[in-house]
């Protein structure tokens, strides 16, 4: 059986994949020239190296038509539904770290965490005659954070795929869930992350679809250790 | 259209309707997105079904008929009173089992007289059901969130708990988390000295005036969202309260409100003694529960047979007072459900408050009990 492992095909996170890999002895090559999008592990003939977009790794993982991924945990929790009945997260890599968080204006004096804004947001329409509205792009994970853990139910989201900081200033939105790395970016738009408000301490990690024929297969074992020895 | 799988019984169910003198409408199965999600919150986003139309607008697969028939009600310009019921498909995501369930059900719109209508869509319900499912045992459980309203605002809570405390209501993981978090004094932190000593200060102008060049400052519009005298506001509240804390009565006597569990005949009874007990006053809320349990005696309705449940409530903030539901003893299929939006008529664009109760019924669950053998319990 071949294997398919799902790389990240451009950016740091090719790098750090790239070198986690070869530190595991599992030395990627790229098949044809350097800016090819499929590869091979040296001396594996039996895995097939595909280099595809963070968030089109997670869908293909979630699909099962790759075996392997290495992407953003973010990006798996937020892409299928029950993530981990379908994907094992076989290791945290290190690198890629980003946190999910709720950001509200500074200027929210009164708002320190998940229960002030849930005060907020249950008082919002008869103040304002529309739900408050929360800017992301994580439509699944801001529901499950908000619903089932906080039992905040009226907010309404609205879409956002990019520059989601600005859009509390600009008036589109009254607050955001977005992925910070070093806040700097919240900082520079006046925005402050709640205290209970970090949703999901994501980093990149290598993940498999569970799929029945894993089971017992040397090589899928083989890869897993690898990747964990050359963490350790 | 002929719809071969209706349910059996859809021809006894739509006679009942019309005995019971009721309107029956239809309503488009694509419905606009936004007032369902409007009411019931995004959640709901996940277990619908939303396509866009090619100008961009929000449509869903009509999860269920409350919302598509009290939109009707207004765009038509029905005078009330008025009651409507509804046969159709409904449509919801699920992650196992079927997606489209046949639901019928009946709104009753604009009844001044509450006691009667609550006590009318109860015992149509329960008539229906019992008609529909020969030799089922029924049992059929009460809230009333107007109750527990009355006794948060007798317990003399500050303002802001009081709402925490009502929009908890009917989720129990979320009503004993709160409960736990105001035992405990929640201090404000964090404040820059300035805002302190004009916090301290007392003089109000002064800090909204700072909050809106703040904001003026850093590029936030002061009218778009929460507004510098709002968030003074709940700034000052918090100060007030960050000494404060729910006392160990007080939080005992909500404690024994949301255990009271009973047949509703006794409730009226045990809910006086409750109040003198705890030394509240909740004439109105008592004399009007009184009243629709009074109103369910005359209806022909065994109140002995029914339960009160104080703790039982829906989390959606258009449901205002009765919430009811019934099951087949023994079994937690919920046949029908229903209860009082008072709220709803004129979120959705109603220009005078119109009162409303309703229920529905799950035919499909009614099949299902319908071809288990009687006596015994489907699940």
């Amino acid at each position: 059986m071949t294997i398919t492992i799902a790389l990240p095909s451009k950016g740091r996170m090719k790098d750090d994949a790239s070198a986690i890999f070869e530190r595991a002895g599992l030395k990627i090559v790229a098949v044809g020239n350097e800016r090819s999008y499929r590869g091979r592990i040296e001396g594996l003939d039996d895995v097939e190296i595909a280099f595809l977009s963070a968030s089109e790794i997670s869908r293909e993982i979630g699909s099962g038509s790759i075996d392997f991924g290495v992407t953003g945990e973010d990006l798996i929790r937020e892409g299928l539904s029950e993530a981990d009945a379908r994907v094992e997260f076989c290791a945290r890599l290190g690198f890629g770290h980003a946190d999910v968080v709720v950001a509200v204006p500074e200027i929210w004096l009164d708002v320190d965490t998940m229960a002030d804004l849930g005060d907020v947001a249950a008082d919002f329409r008869a103040r304002h005659g529309r739900r408050l509205a929360i800017a992301t792009k994580y439509w699944r994970l801001t529901q499950q954070f908000f619903s089932a853990q906080h039992g905040i139910q009226l907010y309404r989201i609205v879409e956002s795929l990019g520059a989601t900081e600005g859009a509390p200033a600009s008036g589109s939105a009254d607050i955001i869930v977005d992925i910070t790395s070093t806040g700097s970016t919240l900082k520079a738009n006046h925005l402050k992350i709640l205290s209970d408000g970090v949703m999901l301490k994501s980093e990149a990690c290598l993940v498999r679809a569970r799929k029945a024929e894993h089971e017992g297969d040397p090589l899928v074992a083989r890869i897993i250790e690898a990747a964990r020895r050359a963490l350790g | 259209m002929p719809l071969i799988n209706l349910p059996a019984f859809a021809a006894d169910l739509l006679a009942d309707f019309e005995r019971l003198g009721t309107l029956r409408v239809d309503t488009p199965v694509i419905q606009p997105a936004e007032p369902f999600l409007d009411m019931a919150g995004e959640d709901l986003r996940r277990r619908i079904f939303m396509t866009e139309s090619e100008t961009g607008k929000s449509l869903c697969l009509r999860p269920e008929f409350t919302i598509p028939v009290c939109l009707r009600h207004i765009e038509t310009a029905t005078g009330t009173p008025q009651r409507y019921s509804y046969l159709g498909e409904i449509f919801r995501q699920r992650r196992e089992g079927a997606n489209e369930f046949y639901q019928a059900g009946i709104e009753d719109l604009g009844e001044a007289d509450v006691a009667s209508a609550d006590a009318r869509a109860i015992g149509d319900a329960i008539a229906i059901l019992t008609a529909r499912l020969p030799g089922r045992k029924l049992n059929v459980t009460l809230g009333d969130q107007s109750v527990f309203e009355a006794v948060v605002a007798a317990c003399g809570l500050p303002a802001g708990w009081q709402k925490r405390l009502i929009h908890a209501f009917g989720n129990s993981a979320q009503i004993d988390a709160l409960l736990t978090r105001l035992s405990s004094p929640q201090p404000v932190t964090g404040l820059s000295p300035e805002i302190e000593a004009l916090l301290a200060s007392g003089d109000d102008a002064t800090l909204i005036a700072h909050l809106d060049e703040t904001m003026e400052a850093t590029g936030y519009s002061t009218n778009a969202s929460r507004s510098p005298k709002e968030i003074a506001a709940r700034l000052k509240e918090k100060r007030a309260l960050e000494k404060t804390a729910l006392d160990g009565r007080t939080l005992a006597v909500l404690r024994e409100f949301l255990s009271l569990n009973m047949p509703l005949a006794d409730a009226p009874a045990a809910l006086f003694q409750f109040a003198k007990k705890s030394g509240l006053t909740l004439d109105g809320a008592l004399s009007r529960f009184d009243a629709r349990v009074a109103a369910l005696g005359n209806a022909g309705v065994d109140t002995k047979r029914l339960t009160y449940r104080a703790a039982f409530g829906r989390p959606l903030d258009y449901y205002t007072g009765l919430v009811f539901e019934i099951v087949i003893e023994g079994s937690s299929a919920v046949l029908a459900g229903g209860g009082r939006f008072d709220r709803l008529m004129t979120l959705l664009g109603a220009r005078e408050r119109i009162p409303a109760v309703g229920f529905a019924l799950w035919l499909d669950r009614m099949e299902q009990a319908l071809a288990q053998p009687e006596g015994e319990a489907a699940e």
